[in-house]
């Protein structure tokens, strides 16, 4: 297995110079590597097309919110080489655009969708109705790492009351034993 | 003239033959579908958004939910990827039991299947039937978890509790009864000309496009190919189990409903012959390798990504870590999210008005996996 | 196929047989099946065992748990007197409560069926509203299956052989993995804060510390404590013994935790770095401070920090006073100490060593010099045993010995050496004495388990090769040519005590025995000694009261100049207790002298 993934990225690198950065040290069948975001689908449809990369497992993004960068992440698997392919690329989290990919996998619409959805990412060429899972939303992308859903809750609903008599026990103990907790500690409360 | 008309149809949100809370929006001309459109957006709860604010171990008790009636595998899922992520090692006992709870829930969510499938036919005695058996291995998820539908039992580093006492025997005896009702069922679905009439040449998938569309598990397996994370991209035991012939994995050529039905009549048999097997060759050792303190548990930085087969095929959860005791991200692939939306939308064109639930229980749908 | 299928048309019909068959849905006349013993229902709470950590609520992911006082519970140390209210209404039955829960109090029952019509009736205690539960358990936790690490992360240390060769320190302290992993088993309840004499803040840097935040934690740490160096080697950690963990295991490693976090500092530069305290402005006032042990070090770098004009005299001549002369230094290095005390006059504390008030400068002239002050003179005048023979070569006070040993002496203790106690001064005098080629025998009246020293330094004895004879009363020490030559003691039995206290020795008659040895060096506890101020006009405007100093709640003597700490103050006789009071006599001088204006 591990001389096979070593042929992926050696054949891929090849064909794709743009890619820069792999890692190919997982004890288990995955292979990852990190392209430009407009290769991503010329390099899918190289792993489909010529490689045997025919099932597209999953795709999905992480907000790095302090770095400013969305990455978007495709799995692809071969049911011959049993391998699984992560291809990563960043984005702007300003501007997030892409390419959309779903000529390649009809069902990457639906991924898009999602992800437009949820972070805001603009596939470009997407065809697909403007809601898909929220409707007459108006706030900012729910899955961005900004969006504090404790203070959404707060505003958009309200507690029954009764509980308002609850303590905590740190502060109790605290308060009796007339400790008091220098303010740059308090982040190390539970 | 009015025959020739398109109209448009919605099936659901509320509906009987839908698998849940979506709609089908459906062009019709007469009663043969031209169009289809999956609109959901009426299940959806921010799973992982609220996974995202709990810490690595809080977050394992929304993961039921995310797909009620067969809540195991996800359960499986986050704690495979947990640990890849971690490096985590789980011990052998553990990975026994995970497979006994797994393969239990593969039997109930089947025979859950079986209800639907037929119900959507019109046949309900087998639904009654197959969901009143199903009690029984509720009774013994009870045993074994202490919860009848909701488990919360494979969780990261192993399973929560070893096997009770007189787990084995009480097990075995419903694996006894089982393969007896099972031919009871073939006499009453299988046999029986209606569902036959039904089934055959209805919802065909397209062998040579169905893994680039994206079509998986039984589904896949009904097209005459023979694909399963369980040999493919094995976890667990399984891998093993295979290799020692425990359970075989067949497929069925069609493409259609009825070969769908058979790979799911096939493999209730193969999971009781799993069950049977663990139960009788499982290790002595811990069941657990324990976590730290779950409020102090931390991940290293990185993302992983786990494959787990459910009854609706590949179920997979992709987790992100920041290195702090929270996830950075997960994000779940369910088998409904390609099978319900795109799939089915291209395999309802020239089917029958009256075949969609039909099609779409053989599809396995279901919304909460796809909204989360 | 033909549209009419034969075959397929009558076999479902044989399901008919099925009419014929009980149906195993449907019991009649009604069975209700008996829960599964593990069933996950609705909770119940043994209210005796728990403390109110509150692990339940934080793990709660639904926010479903608030710790509520409840009546008839009364909070005391190791115990918040709080105790979780569940709203079933929220709980999803995940049972994270209980896995967490390090008492194993908290458990699920059976029972399943709760109504109401009214949705505030969801919101109950329990333990305190279902009662019956406890017959009921299913879900509950064991130390083999709770979240808890009940396991302490073991400490290294020197072997017993190669200890008894040198002074060096015994204890190896954590390595940075020893100390993340053990700071991960604390579950930040705080408990151990009421407990603590000085009220450190100790989830908060245990938990700096699991972060890999050692600065932060060093931070915190010298926000109430500038010796915790010292204590995170020698302190009686009294957190310990009310840690939420050590319900049913070991408790967290606090004193070694923060032991490990001020090594990190390395010098006093180092701490100034990390520390960078706010220093206010000369505030005009003057303190004197009389002592330099743990309670004057701790107020006089206090009110340093606070602006005040700070002078220590100290009768030896190195700070630490009782932590630098009676711990060996096996236990606490000099430059462990020594480098707390460079980082006290960094800040600006002033120090005058070799100086004894009473006798160098009198306590008038301190009186009169300063705006307040503060006395924390401790117990340096040890009991006697009061038996024969207690004069001669040979024979001394273990207090003396120790001081003598710190100060650099080389004394020769011959080839035997009788202990007589059962505290850290005896043990310490026990292990000092094997590391100067002795072989030792320690003497206590009472049985092993009633000895006050900490099991830990009692084991480190014993694994040095130091025996302890339990139950054994001194009567008579024998000489030969004025020196040493035996000890006679008594076996004693234990008596329960008719008041109703621990059980009493009672000695047996005629159960004499000798043992021949060098030296006798007796540890039966220390007093005050307040001669220089008896020798002034303070005698009896400072009240003293069974050997202690009468002070108020902000360690003010019965002369309002004059507060006071420490060991003369304080019943507890240790270093964290002198801390504790130094600490809150700096609030107590602040608010004297802040209060009046000037």
């Amino acid at each position: 297995m591990e001389e096979k993934k070593a042929q992926i990225l050696e054949k891929l690198q090849k064909v794709f110079p743009e890619i820069s950065e792999t890692k190919n040290d997982f004890p288990y069948n995955r292979v990852d590597l990190r392209i430009e975001k407009n290769k991503i689908p010329a390099i899918l449809f190289y792993l489909k097309d010529e490689m045997g990369y025919k099932h597209l497992v999953h795709i999905t993004c992480v907000d790095w919110l302090e770095e400013g960068k969305f990455e978007v992440i495709f799995i692809v698997w071969s049911p011959v080489d049993k391998i699984k392919v992560f291809v990563k690329t960043f984005l702007d989290r300003n501007n997030p655009v892409m390419d959309n990919v779903d000529m390649i996998w009809r069902q990457a619409n639906t991924y898009e969708r999602e992800l437009r959805e949820m972070f805001g990412i603009q596939f470009e060429g997407l065809v697909a109705p403007k809601e898909f899972i929220l409707e007459d939303w108006d706030d900012m992308p729910p899955m961005r790492r900004d969006f504090d859903t404790e203070a959404y809750a707060r505003k958009r609903f309200f507690a029954r009351p009764g509980r308002e008599d609850a303590r905590d026990v740190r502060q109790t103990i605290a308060e009796r034993t007339g400790e008091e907790i220098p303010d740059f500690a308090k982040k190390y409360s539970r | 003239m009015a025959r020739e008309k398109v109209t448009t149809l919605y099936l659901g949100p509320q509906h009987p033959g839908i698998t849940g809370n979506m709609m089908v929006r459906l062009k019709v001309k007469g009663d043969t579908i031209v169009g289809a459109r999956t609109e959901v957006g009426y299940l959806h709860r921010g799973f992982e958004k609220l996974q995202e604010r709990r810490n690595w171990l809080q977050a394992f008790t929304i993961l039921c939910r995310f797909c009620v009636p067969e809540p195991d595998p996800v359960e499986e899922a986050y704690a495979l990827a947990v640990e890849l992520l971690e490096g985590r090692e789980v011990p052998e006992r553990a990975k026994y039991i995970r497979v006994l709870v797994l393969e239990m829930a593969r039997i109930a969510s089947y025979l859950l299947w079986y209800g639907g499938q037929s119900g959507s036919a019109g046949l309900y005695t087998m639904g009654q039937w197959s969901v009143g058996d199903r009690n029984y291995i509720l009774d013994l998820f009870e045993d074994l978890t202490g919860g009848r539908v909701y488990h919360m039992f494979i969780w990261p580093g192993g399973v929560r509790r070893d096997l009770p006492k007189g787990f084995k025997d009480k097990a075995m005896k419903v694996m006894d009864y089982l393969e007896k009702r099972l031919d009871d069922y073939d006499t009453l679905l299988f046999e029986n000309s209606i569902f036959q009439k039904r089934a055959k040449g209805v919802g065909i998938i397209d062998k040579n496009k169905a893994i680039e569309w994206g079509v998986v598990g039984p589904p896949l397996r009904g097209c005459g190919i023979k694909s399963d994370i369980r040999i493919d991209d094995p976890y667990e035991i399984y891998g093993e189990l295979y290799e020692k012939g425990v359970f075989e994995v067949h497929p069925y050529e069609g493409g259609d409903v009825w070969a769908r039905a058979l790979v799911r009549r096939f493999e209730i048999r193969q999971s009781i012959k799993i069950i049977r097997y663990v139960l009788d060759n499982i290790p002595s050792g811990d069941f657990y390798n324990k976590i730290p303190n779950p409020h102090k548990w931390t991940l290293p930085k990185g993302d992983a990504y786990s494959r787990v087969e459910a009854t609706r095929g590949e179920i997979g959860f992709f987790v992100a870590s920041d290195g702090s005791n929270k996830p950075r991200r997960t994000h779940m692939r369910g088998a409904a999210y390609v099978h319900a939306i795109t799939l089915l939308e291209n395999i309802l064109i020239g089917e029958n008005v009256a075949d969609v639930s039909f099609i779409m229980n053989s599809l396995g749908t279901c919304p909460p996996e796809i909204e989360r | 196929m033909s549209f009419f299928n034969l075959r397929g048309t009558l076999k479902p019909l044989t399901s008919l047989k099925q009419f014929a068959k009980k149906p195993h849905t449907i019991e009649f006349p009604l069975e209700v099946p008996e829960t599964s013993p593990r069933y996950r229902g609705l909770h119940y709470n043994n209210l005796d065992y728990c403390i109110g950590c509150g692990n339940c609520s934080t793990i709660c992911q639904n926010a479903a748990i608030d710790m509520v006082p409840v009546e008839g519970i009364e909070p005391k140390k190791g115990d918040s007197g709080l105790r979780p209210r569940i709203d079933n209404g929220r709980c999803c039955w995940c049972a994270l409560c209980v896995e967490v829960c390090p008492t194993g109090s908290l458990s699920l029952t059976k029972d399943y069926i709760f109504v109401s019509e009214d949705p505030d009736e969801f919101l109950w205690t329990p333990g305190v509203d279902n009662p019956d539960g406890i017959n009921l358990i299913s879900f509950t936790s064991s130390p083999e299956t709770s979240l808890n690490e009940y396991q302490r992360v073991p400490m290294r240390e020197l072997d017993g052989s190669e200890r008894v060769k040198s002074f060096a320190e015994v204890v190896l302290g954590y390595n940075e993995d020893e100390a993340r992993k053990e700071a991960q088993r604390c579950i930040s309840c705080g408990l151990c804060t009421e407990a603590c004499p000085d009220h450190m803040h100790i989830p908060e840097y245990i938990n700096a510390i699991a972060q890999g935040n050692d600065e932060d934690a060093i931070r915190i740490i010298y926000d109430n404590n500038p010796l915790p160096e010292m204590c995170g080697k020698v302190c009686t950690r009294r957190c310990e013994e009310v840690c939420a963990i050590a319900k049913r295991g070991e408790p967290v490693a606090i004193r070694w935790l923060k032991r490990y976090a001020t090594e990190r500092a390395i010098n006093a530069d180092m701490i100034k770095e990390i520390v960078n305290p706010e220093i206010l402005p000369p505030n005009g006032y003057k303190v004197g401070i009389v002592g330099a042990g743990p309670s004057g070090l701790t107020a006089g770098y206090y009110l340093a920090l606070r602006g005040f004009d700070v002078t220590i005299y100290e009768a030896h001549d190195k700070p630490g006073g009782m932590t630098m002369y009676g711990i060996p230094k096996y236990r606490l290095p000099l430059e462990s100490l020594m480098k707390q005390v460079d980082y006290m006059k960094k800040v600006g504390v002033k120090f005058h060593f070799n100086t004894k008030v009473g006798k160098d400068i009198s306590f008038e002239e301190i009186y009169e010099k300063f705006d307040a002050v503060f006395v924390g003179v401790g117990f340096g005048k040890p009991w006697t045993l009061g038996i024969e023979g207690e004069d001669l070569e040979g024979s001394s006070q273990a207090v003396y010995f120790l001081e003598r040993i710190n100060s650099g002496e080389i004394i020769n203790v011959g080839y035997k050496v009788v202990v007589i106690g059962g505290g850290n001064v005896a043990i310490d005098a026990a292990r000092v004495s094997r590391r100067l080629g002795a072989e030792v025998v320690m003497l206590y009246r009472r049985r092993v388990e009633d000895m006050p020293a900490d099991w830990e330094e009692i084991e480190g004895a014993e694994a040095e090769g130091v025996e302890i004879i339990p139950q054994a009363i001194p009567i008579k020490i024998h000489g030969e040519n004025g020196k040493v030559k035996a000890v006679e003691y008594l076996k004693a039995e234990m008596v329960p005590d008719p008041k109703g206290g621990r059980p009493r020795p009672q000695p047996i008659e005629g159960s004499n025995t000798i043992i021949e040895c060098s030296s006798v060096f007796a540890a039966i506890g220390q007093q005050g000694d307040y001669s220089f101020i008896d020798e002034s006009k303070f005698k009896d405007a400072i009240k003293i009261e069974r050997g202690r100093f009468i002070v108020n709640e902000i360690q003010q003597t019965t002369l309002e100049k004059v507060f006071a700490g420490g060991d003369a103050v304080n019943r507890t006789a240790d270093a964290i207790s002198a801390i504790a009071d130094g600490y809150r006599a700096v609030r107590g001088i602040e608010k004297f002298l802040m209060g009046k204006g000037k």
